[in-house]
């Protein structure tokens, strides 16, 4: 079962003219099962956080562990091969590449280190879509979809390889409040359901009813790190929706 | 299928894609017509040597090419005539005329003495009669593209060259020298319009038996005329071309025309492969993120630029077949031997992954982290 631990992670960067440190030593565990909500404002350190957990940013301090093998110092290649295995992204805007269909872009992860896609991957990959109330914009191009289509498109993407690990960077900024709680409705079945380790960075108070956890940043360091408060059950998000 | 991506990239991507095929097709297209003038202008300098159908060459000594040579002796044909190595040995005599044309007005021809019957180093391709005609002692062949500059001389009409009477016997198909119209005629009347001192030739030649081992026969020839020079017909032919290529810019000024074809194309195809990056950084940190490699990019964009390349080829070589088939019946001297085309094609796609090595460069640059920023 995969977890995360993180050990004092902390990260600068150069700003032109000095080392600045935008995330402190922070110590985290993350487990599956549960939505965990990062949030905090801007600056605080949430991006920062969430590109160390997801080995595409080296922190410059501490030590990350996944699935108990620490992985803080990968080279290029393996970091690489351990995101394509265990990971799934869903960033901020849908980044669908233009040119690719839907599914094409959906199945860019099989696709990127070389290998080829088998019909069970496609029909795989038809059954997330189908399960998004994708099915019918498969052979459409990303710009003929609307933002709501394009991020769960790219949740569709993010999910097809069954990654542990769902990192999630402001999924719900581009879109309406709807189309807002259509997402968060799926992440959050995706971890409790699906027992995954499913992270989302937000800053949007919208959002934190559907966190099992809510761990708040202010300057770079956790300010709150809470379980109780937000859970709820399905039945009590619908009648208050 | 990371090829197949680049595929789709490349055909959603048509303002760049076109900005490549351009810089492609520009090389392509712009080196090749100037190597096949370039080459059209080598085969015009060689032309008599080429397709003499003589094995060896005697000229008088220290030639320099097939066109700067001293007249020699004709008794050196008695003596080549009786070694058991040769088959044949006929004299030809090079020289210049002026041909007066309808309206009187003259030009300058260069006239090609052939002796009969075996008429070795004569004519090879007509449009009108054949290397016969030049049997009758008045006869002289026009070629077909000198015809309009000549006046327009039909078949059997009566000339004038060198103050000469001369009758139109045949006309040939694209027989040209480097120095410009040539005329074919028997080596007597070529004796009479170049006012050549009797028993005086430009050269022999030569045909060794088909038995014969060439290379020593042409070491004999060396050894008994020690006087005169002695070349197989390749390396006359060689001779002469690089006499020209090298004493007449003709070389410089066709590398530098080449050169800047090549540049406009490197430009074009980098500055635009550039920006059609840079435009998909965005997508490459995706690509990144979630599992490709710096490989994995690299070889997306690799495909990209060899797949607009083969394109660009292809209608680059479209365009030049159709140039090619445009002025094969035209005095612009156009010529490709079989090997360029394939060293263009080579050439052309290594240039397009040179010009995509910049844009490469920053794809391989775009960090996976940018997708959060």
């Amino acid at each position: 079962m995969a977890t995360i631990v993180l050990e004092k992670i902390a990260r600068d960067f150069y700003d032109g003219r000095q080392m600045r440190r935008v995330l402190y030593p922070t110590d985290l565990d993350l487990k599956p099962g549960e939505l965990t909500i990062v949030s905090g404002p801007s600056g605080s350190g949430k991006t920062t956080l969430i590109s160390i957990m997801g080995l595409v940013l080296k922190p410059s301090e501490g030590r990350l562990f996944l699935e108990g093998k620490e992985v803080t110092r990968l080279s290029d290649e393996k970091a690489a091969g351990i995101r394509l295995e265990k990971y799934g992204f869903v960033f901020q805007q849908a980044m669908l590449i233009e040119g690719l269909t839907v599914m094409q872009n959906v199945l860019l992860s099989y696709a990127i280190q070389g290998g080829r896609v088998s019909a069970e991957q496609r029909r795989k990959a038809m059954e997330i879509l189908r399960a998004l109330g994708l099915e019918e914009a498969a052979g459409m191009q990303p710009q003929l979809l609307s933002g709501g289509m394009k991020q769960r498109a790219s949740i569709a993407r993010a999910l097809v390889k069954d990654p542990a690990i769902l990192l999630c960077d402001e999924p719900t900024s581009s879109l309406d409040a709807e189309n807002g709680q259509v997402v968060m409705n799926i992440l959050k079945r995706i971890a409790v359901e699906e027992k995954r380790i499913v992270v989302v960075v937000s800053h949007d108070a919208r959002v934190f009813p559907f966190a099992d956890r809510l761990i708040k940043l202010e300057n770079g360091k956790i300010s709150s790190d809470t379980r109780e408060f937000y859970s709820e059950t399905s039945e009590t998000r619908e009648s208050r929706t | 299928m990371r090829s197949l991506t680049a595929f789709r990239i490349v055909l959603h991507d048509r303002n760049s894609t076109l900005g490549v095929l351009l810089g492609v097709v520009s090389i392509v297209f712009l080196v090749g017509q100037q190597l096949s003038i370039l080459f059209g202008l080598l085969n015009y300098m060689s032309v008599l040597v080429d397709h003499s159908g003589a094995d060896a060459w005697i000229t008088s000594a220290n030639a320099s090419s097939a066109d700067a040579v001293n007249l020699i002796s004709a008794r050196y044909v008695d003596r080549v005539i009786g070694l058991p190595e040769v088959l044949w040995a006929e004299p030809v005599l090079i020289g210049n005329g002026l041909f007066r044309t309808k309206n009187n007005s003259f030009e300058s021809v260069r006239v090609v003495g052939v002796r009969r019957p075996r008429l070795a180093g004569g004519p090879w391709e007509f449009v009108a009669g054949d290397e016969r005609s030049l049997l009758d002692l008045e006869a002289v062949t026009v070629d077909q593209l000198d015809l309009k500059k000549l006046g327009h001389p039909a078949l059997d009409e009566v000339n004038e060259i060198g103050g000469q009477r001369v009758r139109v016997g045949a006309i040939t198909k694209k027989v040209r020298g480097f120095q410009g119209t040539l005329v074919f005629a028997s080596l007597d009347k070529v004796k009479e319009i170049s006012r050549t001192p009797p028993g005086r030739y430009s050269a022999i030649l030569v045909r060794f038996k088909d038995e014969v081992n060439k290379e020593a026969a042409l070491e004999k020839l060396r050894a008994i005329l020690p006087e005169c020079s002695v070349f197989s017909r390749a390396e006359l032919s060689r001779l002469t071309r690089n006499y020209y290529f090298s004493q007449t810019g003709i070389g410089s000024s066709f590398g530098f025309s080449t050169a800047m074809a090549v540049l406009i194309g490197v430009v074009i195809i980098t500055l635009t492969m550039y920006t059609s990056v840079l435009g998909r950084v965005r997508d490459f940190a995706v690509m990144r993120a979630i599992g490709g490699r710096r490989v994995d990019i690299a070889v997306v964009v690799i495909s990209q630029a060899l797949i607009i390349a083969g394109i660009g080829v292809f209608a680059g070589f479209l365009m030049l077949s159709t140039f090619l088939r445009a002025t094969s019946s035209s005095s612009i001297p156009s010529y490709l031997p079989v090997y360029v085309p394939v060293i263009l094609a080579v050439g052309t796609i290594i240039i397009s992954l040179l010009g995509s090595l910049i844009a490469l460069r920053v794809a391989l640059k775009t960090e996976p982290a940018a997708v959060f920023r």
